[in-house]
């Protein structure tokens, strides 16, 4: 078993090279012990609720699960669209809309539960993907921006003018999922929430790992880099472009279902497009395009104003000025795309 | 002679009221080193643009391989065996060399997302092959040292270089190359033309549009003058190079010459 060389790792010029120096120099034992640990770590972490972690005015246990996990699902999500494909989508409330709805809907008129409308809510916002999508992404760019931001605000309208489903009351009284075994949800404890949220991200992290080595993710990388090229380079772009928008949107999906199943009640004035440009926020300011990035840029865009809720209104002052700060030393995010580049070429020199 | 692989037929296209093409008639042969050339403007690139279906023939009619291309969907042109280059080198800068061209191979898998979500063996397969193939084109063009480094950060040569070999990745019956050779020196010219001959040597077709006469003289089997829109000449180059009305419209006065 080869040792990681951690002084050689931190050379690199920045954390995700680090980060990427010392996995690609493990073996496969070593990446088991290290996904497993992290994993583990994480799934911990509803009992580390003291001292420096903990949020001394919101329950800790439920910032984790919202806004913390469900903006790193959501997170994730929009950025197979944005950072893997180059679309950029101004209203991605929507889909977590239609997830939240679907549940209420279906959670309160039927006896199907929380598991069961899971898989409708996913397909529900693929299908509203696939139909925004459609006719919005022949256009590019800003107009892409502008069709999408009106999509958004469409679904809320919609939702704010249909008796049928509340209106500005919204729907109350949504059940909580099942237990699933010994594993039981309730509001009083999030921990059950919290490792479905885990489970979900896990998912959608090996979804996005898998697809970018494969056809689809060089699809989308080349319609990100230069989309006339990728057309004549024999990319069907519209099909690609579609398939990225409906995977983002089913994650959407599910993070809505579950977030309408763990509030209880639901109304239109949650889905703004505020939240549309928070998810956005965070792909960007973690480092659009990368995994890790992305999972860290929306966990401090989450945890951080429930952190400092205790200075209370300058809180928002105290957490923009954090923004416009790291931004500005960081223009590609905290941890920008992978420079793959530089790893390998290092990793030959060891090996010769 | 060979069999007539790509033909234009009285290819006209207009924009608003320039015509960029005017009644163009153009035969490539399998197999041959077919060089364009002709004056800034003369519409070589739009010859290209409209081959791969960026622009639509205002009037007439393109063929490859017997059948009509004319208004095919742009990214089904590669799949029918026709793939370019760029003037301005367009390459997918954020991908390694070696992705550049797996991209290319793409093109005839027929395992879609979901097989490669799932690693279905068929998925597999083909990416595994497609790889293969790659690393054999990017040796074949003899930059495959380069594999596994940026495409933004690689030499200016060599992205020359890798934009065929991109083009080679969807594996096509003609290649079309636009100004393979700009910016070369003379060293790195020689070089090229050697790589263009192994390139028809081992079954392509190649239409080529360069300036360096020396270049084109050197490799083409046949030359073909665009001037204003218009063919004004399509011979063996050596007819070309005595030719009163090419040397009028493109190589200058003889008097200029060197």
């Amino acid at each position: 078993m080869t040792m990681i060389n951690l002084k050689e790792s931190f050379k690199e010029s920045n954390f995700r090279d680090v980060g990427a120096h010392i996995w690609e120099h493990a073996s496969a034992v070593e990446r088991k012990i290290m996904a497993v640990s992290f994993i583990g770590l994480a799934a911990l972490l509803p009992f580390m609720g003291f001292g420096l972690l903990d949020t001394p005015v919101s329950d800790y246990g439920a910032v984790l699960v919202y806004p913390v996990g469900m903006f790193i699902l959501m997170a994730l999500g929009l950025n197979i669209v944005v950072g893997k494909s180059g679309l950029l989508d101004l209203g991605y409330v929507a889909f977590f809309a239609i997830g939240a709805y679907t549940m209420a809907i279906l959670g309160t008129r039927t006896s199907l539960n929380t598991w069961e409308i899971m898989p409708i809510g996913i397909a529900l916002a693929m299908l509203a993907g696939l139909i925004l999508g459609l006719p919005a992404l022949r256009l590019r760019g800003d107009y892409l921006a502008i069709v999408t931001l009106g999509f958004g605000e469409i679904v809320r309208i919609s939702a704010l003018n249909t008796r049928e489903i509340g209106g500005p009351n919204g729907i109350a009284n949504i059940p909580v999922p099942p237990s699933i075994g010994p594993l039981e949800f309730s509001l009083n404890d999030q921990k059950g929430f919290f490792w479905v949220v885990l489970l979900m991200i896990l998912l959608t992290i090996w979804m996005i790992r898998r697809l970018s080595v494969r056809r689809a993710g060089r699809a989308w990388e080349a319609i990100r880099q230069d989309e006339d090229v990728a057309e004549l380079m024999g990319v069907n772009t519209l099909k690609y472009k579609l398939w990225s928008f409906s995977l983002g949107a089913a994650v959407g999906g599910a993070a809505g279902v579950l977030y309408g199943s763990k509030t209880l009640f639901i109304a239109p004035e949650m889905f703004t497009l505020n939240v549309s440009i928070l998810i956005l926020a965070c792909v960007v300011f973690g480092g659009m395009g990368n995994i890790w990035g992305v999972m860290v840029g929306a966990a401090i865009l989450a945890y951080l104003p429930e952190r400092i809720r205790f200075i209370s209104d300058a809180r928002l002052l105290v957490f923009g000025l954090a923004l416009v700060i790291t931004m500005n030393f960081r223009p590609d995010g905290i941890l920008p795309r992978k420079k793959r580049e530089k790893v390998i070429v290092k990793k030959e020199k060891n090996n010769g | 002679m060979a069999k007539v692989l790509l033909e234009l037929k009285d290819a006209t296209i207009k924009f608003g009221g320039v015509t960029a093409l005017n009644n163009v008639n153009l035969k490539v042969h399998e197999g041959e080193i077919l060089a364009l050339i002709g004056p800034n403007g003369a519409g070589k690139t739009t010859v290209f643009n409209v081959i791969t279906g960026v622009y639509q023939l205002t009037s007439g009619d393109i063929i490859f391989d017997e059948k009509s291309i004319k208004g095919i969907k742009r990214y089904n042109i590669t799949k029918i065996g026709i793939a370019r280059t760029f003037q301005n080198i367009r390459l997918f800068g954020d991908m390694t060399a070696l992705e550049n061209v797996i991209t290319g191979t793409d093109v005839h898998k027929k395992s879609g997302l979901l097989g490669g979500l799932f690693g279905l063996p068929r998925a597999r397969r083909e990416e595994n092959a497609g790889r293969q193939k790659a690393r054999e084109i990017l040796e074949f063009i003899g930059i495959d040292e380069y594999s596994d480094r940026l495409a933004r950060n690689l030499p200016y040569g060599v992205q020359r270089r890798l934009e065929i070999a991109r083009a080679m990745g969807t594996g096509p019956r003609l290649i079309l190359l636009d100004e393979p050779a700009a910016g070369f020196n003379p060293a790195e010219k020689v070089e090229l033309a050697k790589t263009i001959k192994k390139i028809r040597d081992a079954g392509y077709t190649v239409l080529l549009i360069e300036h360096d006469m020396s270049l084109i003289m050197g490799i083409s089997d046949r030359v073909a003058v665009l001037d204003f829109g218009q063919k004004i000449a399509d011979a063996v180059p050596s007819v070309i190079q005595n030719d009163p009305r090419v040397i009028e419209a493109y190589l200058g006065v003889p008097a200029d010459a060197s």
